[in-house]
């Protein structure tokens, strides 16, 4: 996991007069799934096709295993990575040859593309629709196609945009699971491009959330999520607590706000009467059955509205009069044995509330 | 008319027109991928000229092929004017801006971001231009059947330059304005006949490649 496969080294690319890629470095370790987060137009998808060779920057390299890429190896070193596309788009003929291709531009003997063409279709299911044309196949089966036949070349690198975009939500769980098992199984070294905060969680060793062509945060999952860097950060991640209340006067040194019927205790300053916003990050909170006898100052209660699964994180999102979200650890999950629509306290320490003018 | 001589008047015609679009498609191809795959400043009046060419009466390059192979013209020394090579060289003039303009149009069909997944996959350049070609092979085909139906039916260029000489440059067209000019109906009508069929016979093959593999025609159901 540590060696290095990928390094980028001062990437700039300019569009147009107010927009730039500026990456000055970057890397990537073998095997590992890094997930490129960011919002749209951020330059994520230029940025990894610039990474998969497939466009020029205005200035800085790239190394591919520790070599540099230049004019005259950019074919060869670009084999060792796979790129698709958002969109599946296939070419004239039947899977089978839809997913033989890559094998194909690489000269692979008959035999091998057979013995690899197996194997893919037993991880991805797709016996039933070799001899099929693949725009005869539903959004699904495409998708499943169009991952397939980037598998199938066994790349160092695979670079995708995307890719479960535009599925409906139970295909995009499934194939979800089925990608991120897959992947770990062969280990290929990944970049995945995504605006899914959810996705992102899920199939992320690592997170590099970029805004506005440079990256503003990196690190693994669960450290991104729960402490992101900058409030575009944290605005980006989503999973903020906003309430909006009233000051309604000052209580031993505390903030005494109304929101939602409920009194909220907060360290700040602010007239009586004033509108403030509270916000709070999802980590911070505490989950718990019984209503507890802590220092903890602020209690809601309420019915548990959703709880999402990550790797090894779960959003806890509970309706205490307003959206409060949690986040927790698997293991507090399994002990509170929290099932959607379950009542819950969730308390939150006055010193962990910002306060702030609407 | 004997049999031989029609016989020798369609095998020209179908020799002197089948190398003109030869030639125009090994020609015309290269253009049209070169001028899909380049960007560069007058790279539309190109096309625009092409456009143009397609639609030159034959009759125009006729006479300018005369102009140029006569015998005190500039390329007189090659003594080419009333010449089966002459023909082949009006013809291929008329075909190519066909071909090229043609293929042109249906690489332009093709969904742009195939080739970036064809490159993405690990394509070399060349692997791209097959996928290319592959890909657009209907609108090739198109091109081709274009240009062979408008090299065979016509006949202004290949009388200007060709001189229709008995046994020797007369192919069918310029054999049908012979026989009507001097009143032998039923031997025009007849060499129109075995112009139809030439024709049908060629687009037929050319069709039947085209739609080659296609297991079904996909279109809407009318009932």
């Amino acid at each position: 996991m540590e060696k290095t496969e990928l390094e980028v080294k001062g990437l700039r690319l300019t569009r147009g007069s107010n927009w730039t890629l500026n990456v000055p470095s970057f890397e990537l370790r073998k095997g590992e799934c890094l997930v490129l987060f960011g919002p749209n137009g951020a330059g994520k998808s230029t940025f990894l096709r610039v990474v998969a060779l497939l466009e020029e920057a205005d200035g800085g390299e790239i190394y591919y295993q520790g070599r540099l890429i230049k004019d005259n190896n950019r074919t060869e070193l670009g084999r060792r990575a796979v790129y698709l596309l958002q969109k599946p788009i296939f070419f004239k003929g039947t899977v089978r040859e839809n997913l033989l291709l890559g094998l194909k531009f690489r000269r692979f003997e008959p035999s091998e593309q057979l013995k690899r063409l197996e194997t893919i279709l037993g991880l991805f299911q797709l016996e039933p629709y070799l001899d099929r044309s693949p725009f005869e196949l539903s959004g699904g089966e495409k998708q499943r196609v169009h991952l397939a036949r980037a598998f199938i070349i066994q790349p160092d690198f695979l670079f995708l945009d995307e890719p479960f975009n535009g599925l409906d939500v139970d295909l995009k769980d499934v194939l979800l699971e089925d990608f991120s098992r897959i992947r770990k199984s062969i280990g290929t070294t990944t970049i995945l491009v995504t605006h899914n905060r959810d996705e992102a969680a899920f199939l992320a060793d690592r997170i590099m959330v970029m805004i506005d062509g440079e990256i503003v945060q990196a690190g693994p999952v669960e450290e991104v999520f729960s402490r992101p860097a900058t409030p575009e950060v944290s605005r980006l991640i989503g999973h903020e607590t906003l309430v909006e209340g009233i000051t309604v006067g000052e209580e031993q040194g505390l903030l005494k706000i109304l929101a939602h019927g409920q009194t909220i205790l907060a360290y700040g300053s602010a007239q009586a009467g004033q509108r403030v916003i509270l916000t709070f990050r999802p980590e911070e909170v505490i989950l718990t059955r019984e209503k507890p006898t802590t220092s903890v100052r602020n209690w809601f209660y309420g019915p548990v509205e959703e709880i999402k699964s990550f790797d090894r994180l779960t959003l806890v999102s509970v309706n205490c009069g307003f959206n409060l979200k949690a986040i927790i650890s698997r293991a507090s999950l399994e002990e509170l044995n929290l099932q959607p629509g379950e009542q819950v306290w969730a308390g939150i320490k006055a010193s962990a509330l910002t306060v702030a003018a609407p | 008319m004997s049999l031989a001589e029609i016989l020798q008047i369609t095998w020209l015609s179908l020799t002197v027109s089948g190398l003109a679009v030869l030639l125009a498609f090994l020609t015309g191809l290269p253009s049209a991928i070169w001028l899909y795959l380049r960007d560069f400043r007058g790279k539309r009046f190109i096309i625009s000229l092409i456009n143009t060419g397609m639609g030159l009466p034959p009759v125009v390059i006729g006479l300018f092929i005369a102009l140029l192979f006569w015998r005190n013209g500039p390329l007189g020394f090659l003594q080419l004017i009333y010449t089966p090579a002459a023909m082949v060289i009006a013809q291929f003039i008329i075909a190519f801006p066909v071909v090229a303009g043609l293929s042109f149009v249906a690489f332009e069909q093709v969904e742009t971001e195939l080739l970036l997944q064809a490159r993405a996959l690990g394509a070399s350049r060349l692997q791209m231009i097959k996928i290319l070609i592959n890909e657009s092979r209907l609108g090739q085909l198109a091109a081709l059947i274009a240009a062979f139906g408008g090299v065979i039916s016509e006949v202004g260029a290949v009388m200007m330059v060709g001189g229709n000489l008995k046994g020797y440059t007369r192919v069918l067209t310029t054999s049908i304005v012979q026989e009507t000019r001097m009143g032998n109906f039923s031997a025009a009508i007849y060499l129109s006949l075995v112009l139809l069929a030439l024709s049908f016979t060629v687009n037929w093959l050319l069709t039947s490649i085209q739609h080659r593999g296609e297991t079904k025609w996909k279109r809407p159901n009318w009932k």
